[in-house]
């Protein structure tokens, strides 16, 4: 009796499970908000504060809320040029001295015109308070002085000519209204900004603290008034949540990127643009070349570090880890940032006889274990310790494993929390590790940087991991920082990136993208380039040119570059079908297993 | 009742509370990783960075030194400042306590109604196609997996009945007066989700303790002379039965109650509902060690609240334990 009542309860839940996955997909209804609101998903980090000075993450939440609600001197367009923001232009007097003209028709939200004055007040704010602002203090250290020779001329002054100055510095460089942060005279590290008045294209409305945002637009911004209405960031938890939200209508635009895996899906909705931007980061192998360091010192050995990167392959690494959707690296200049990035450095092709053969003349030779030695005797055992926030990367760490393991490398991969792993980086006590860098501005430097002298030879550790030093690269990387015609500045940048690929420093493996997706049955207008949206939400760029389908604009409807991708075939997200089946599966083991526990009981 | 029995309880409770600030400040700093460690890794960071911004929450101070301080400030309602909202916890934490109060309220009313009557209903019934049905489907939900339970009911509800997705209200760029019913039945709509995740699965165990106590009760000889009385079935089962299987179910209401202040986390992080579980979440994402503890504290402090009310309570219903 029970079998058969059990057999049916199965048979009714799978007819109603595959009824379910059969139906008609999703409408593209939209039910939650108004045509000329433009809702953004947030799953990265939450947004829990506004104050713009106290952000430390770029792809923190409250990063991106405040670049959108203030301006800079200077912005980024789509392309990653720098391009006027409340400066209109500006002349280099000297190497160390340039003079901004400044918009003259910009007010703060409040209706107080904005002057030279405000931006002289923001620069010795901070420079005031570095103390407690240890992430946006760092770009103003080089600044000497600042001066308003009248209300809409500004001079700053440099301690040291310098080369990132607007690529890094000014695109960081919040400016804050001097008649409301003046007034203040609390402790600004707890200083909540509430609510927060800039000059910049949407007025903040409302904030629940890593829940969502609420702006308007800025009907008197300087630049011209947004398209849309009303502008909001909902936080997600989930990137499932995210996904489903977007075919729901409830957000228009998902940041600030997706798995690949969800891609799919996406596509299966007919009203959903994907489009991929390269990110501004890149994954990369290090090997712990630290002379006092307690990792394997064959690692110290060239020749060694030149034999594995032979036997990685990058290309299968992208294919199997980010299916596809990853550029493959042959320096540590990510191809998002544009022409920085040397196409040319030559790089080390996957050929294992080739591995072998470096290995074997050097002098390491196959032990009995079929595990190599050196010619003093260590093994060639390793770890490849992974982040477990980028637990994705452990495949890939297994792959690469693999291929060592053909040319007689022993290498055991290994998840560990960032934290613990940074502290090990910081002693010395790693092996190979594979990890991330990002940048948060368009500039080569910060990705150079951690291999000059005085970041890569610390105890504890500085910024760098691998421990390497070479005099003509620090003498070249100076040289760099304080050259400002581009043209050769870029000749020295490139000639960074050869020596480091050369001496097989880290082994760059691949730059990922930014996939998105965007309600492109609803809005249109985001523009074409490189930079992934969430990094130009605060650059007026996207948020001024995006506007609802059916209005008119004389903005060109022109799409995002890169990979399109509106394949309309009906069904519900690949997420939806994986859970249906698990549903089943579950229902048909406790259904069998019930039946049987009550046979054996009568 | 007895004043005595009154105060050791309260003694109790307030030397488990102080052993449960203890055991968390330790916890939490056992944990790999410190939260601007953690922040090593964004771009434009160095280590001279962290540091500073370690010596600025005083986190470079001996933990003795750290733990004598939270707990002069604990005991003055001070819970700290928290790293990431740079906000005192307090503030943080009374919004997010609403939130949950209205979410896990709901939930648990329900669930308590719905497994009280199924309960009593299969106890009443034991044996039957009632029975099988209600114990077979409140057992299958209650040891589903939450979070699974929760994102198979979000594509349900979402695709198929137009729910909203997440969080507690709809956006549209209008700042909303709460108390208006077009934003009661908003909130209601995105509650429904959360809700009913919670419903599934806590129903099962009430339904399953109603039932036990129940047999139990059943197998007592004054049910027997109840029923040789020739009293109804009705009034056996309300006067004789159910008084008597409360007794359990009190405890029972009274843990759930203390621990939904702390938030469903699997549910409240699925459907981004902002209350104390998401809080909880993200705060450990982040080493927020400030806010972790508050949410803790408040956890640990509604639990043992409510036992402390379920002891006083069980003394009322159950003159035994007064005595005893």
């Amino acid at each position: 009796m029970v079998g058969v009542l059990s057999k049916l309860v199965t048979i009714l839940t799978s007819v109603f499970m595959f009824a379910l996955l059969f139906q008609v997909p999703m409408h593209p209804a939209r039910a939650q908000t108004s045509p000329d609101t433009f809702s953004i998903g947030w799953d990265s980090s939450p947004i829990d504060q506004i104050n713009p000075m106290l952000t430390t993450l770029y792809d923190g939440g409250a990063w991106v809320v405040s670049h959108i609600i203030y301006d800079k001197l200077v912005q980024s367009d789509s392309y990653g040029n720098i391009i006027p923001d409340l400066a209109d232009n500006w002349t280099y007097v000297d190497p160390q001295t340039i003079t901004f003209s400044l918009a003259r028709n910009a007010t703060w939200h409040d209706g107080v015109p904005f002057t030279a004055n405000d931006v002289v007040f923001t620069i010795n704010h901070v420079i005031a308070n570095q103390a407690i602002y240890p992430h946006i203090g760092q770009y103003v250290q080089n600044i000497a002085s600042a001066r308003a020779i009248d209300n809409y001329t500004l001079q700053i002054k440099l301690k040291a000519p310098d080369a990132t100055f607007f690529s890094a510095s000014l695109l960081q460089l919040i400016i804050v209204p001097q008649h409301i942060w003046a007034s203040y005279t609390g402790n600004f590290s707890t200083y909540t900004d509430l609510p927060p008045i800039g000059t910049g294209p949407f007025k903040f409305v409302s904030w629940e603290p890593n829940s969502y945002v609420q702006l308007d637009a800025n009907p008197n911004y300087f630049r011209g008034a947004p398209h849309i209405k009303h502008l909001i960031i909902r936080y997600y938890t989930s990137v499932n949540a995210m996904v489903l939200a977007l075919q729901s209508g409830e957000i228009d635009l998902t940041s600030p990127l997706l798995p690949p895996t969800v891609v799919a899906s996406l596509t299966s909705n007919p009203g959903i643009q994907v489009f991929t931007r390269p990110d501004l980061r890149y994954f990369y192998l290090t090997f712990n070349e630290f002379p006092n360091g307690t990792g394997n010192p064959t690692l110290r050995d060239e020749r060694v570090r030149q034999a594995l990167e032979h036997a990685v392959d990058k290309n299968e690494l992208a294919q199997r880890v980010w299916l596809g959707f990853a550029q493959v690296l042959n320096t540590v200049v990510p191809t998002s940032l544009g022409s920085w990035h040397n196409p040319n450095t030559p790089d080390y092709t996957f050929d294992l006889n080739m591995s072998a053969k470096i290995l074997d003349d050097a002098g390491y030779k196959v032990g009995p274990d079929g595990i190599r030695v050196s010619p003093s005797g260590v093994k060639m055992i390793y770890r490849i310790d992974v982040p477990s926030d980028y637990s994705e990367e452990y495949r890939a760490a297994q792959l690469i494993a693999g291929w060592w393991g053909q040319i007689g490398v022993k290498a055991t991969p290994r998840l560990m929390d960032s934290g613990s792993l940074g502290n090990e980086e910081a002693a010395w006590q790693h092996d190979v590790v594979l990890w991330t860098w990002s940048a948060d501005f368009l500039d080569p430097s910060y990705f150079l940087s951690m291999f000059t002298t005085s970041q890569d030879m610390c105890t504890p550790g500085c910024l760098g991991d691998a421990g390497w030093s070479n005099a003509t690269y620090d003498k070249l990387f100076t040289q760099q920082s304080q050259e400002t015609d581009p043209a050769v500045r870029k000749q020295i940048i490139y000639q960074l990136q050869d020596i480091l690929t050369a001496h097989a420093v880290y082994d760059p493996l691949y730059d990922n993208d930014a996939i998105n997706g965007f309600r492109a049955d609803l809005f249109t207008g985001i523009p074409p380039g490189v930079i992934p949206p969430f990094f130009y939400f605060g650059e007026s760029g996207l948020l001024l040119s995006v506007h609802p389908i059916g209005m008119a604009t004389e903005t060109t409807s022109s799409m995002s570059t890169g990979t399109t991708a509106t394949v309309s075939t009906p069904g519900i997200g690949t997420d939806a079908i994986m859970g249906l089946i698990v549903v089943l599966i579950v229902v048909i083991v406790a259904a069998i297993v019930y039946g049987r526990r009550k046979k054996a009981q009568t | 009742m007895g004043i005595e029995y009154a105060v050791k309880k309260l003694g109790q409770s307030i030397a488990t509370i102080f052993f449960v600030l203890t055991f968390n400040f330790f916890l939490f700093r056992i944990l790999p990783g410190n939260p601007f460690a953690l922040l090593f890794r964004g771009p434009g960071f160095s280590r001279e960075l962290v540091n500073q911004l370690n010596s600025q929450f005083g986190l470079d101070q001996p933990l003795w030194l750290q733990y004598v301080k939270y707990l002069e400030n604990t005991l003055v309602g001070n819970l700290g400042i928290s790293y990431t909202y740079r906000s005192p916890v307090l503030d943080i934490l009374i919004p997010r306590l609403m939130n949950t109060v209205i979410l896990l309220l709901t939930a648990t009313v329900i669930s308590v109604a719905l497994g009280i009557g199924m309960g009593l209903i299969a106890g009443w019934r034991r044996g039957g196609k009632i029975d099988l049905a209600f114990s077979t489907s409140t057992l299958l939900l209650y040891s589903m997996p939450t979070f699974w339970l929760g994102l198979i009911l979000l594509f349900v509800g979402v695709i198929y009945f137009g729910l909203p997705v997440s969080g507690m209200v709809s956006l549209n760029g209008e700042l909303a007066n709460p108390l208006a019913p077009a934003s009661i039945v908003d909130l209601l709509r995105h509650m429904v989700l959360p809700c009913l995740t919670l419903v599934l699965g806590l129903t099962g165990e009430y339904v399953l303790i109603m039932k036990g106590s129940l047999l139990d009760v059943f197998t007592e000889d004054y049910m027997l002379t109840a029923k040789a009385k020739g009293i109804s079935n009705a009034k056996l089962l309300r006067d004789h039965a159910f008084k008597n299987a409360a007794l359990p179910m009190t405890t029972l209401i009274a843990i759930n109650l203390g621990l939904a202040v702390g938030g469903a986390i699997q549910t409240e992080t699925i459907f981004t509902w902002p209350g104390i579980g998401l809080l909880t979440y993200q705060a450990l994402l982040t080493r927020d060690y400030p806010v972790l503890q508050g949410c803790f504290l408040v956890v640990a402090v509604a639990v043992i609240l409510m036992n402390f009310l379920a002891d006083l309570l069980y003394g009322y219903l159950d003159p035994r334990i007064r005595t005893a």
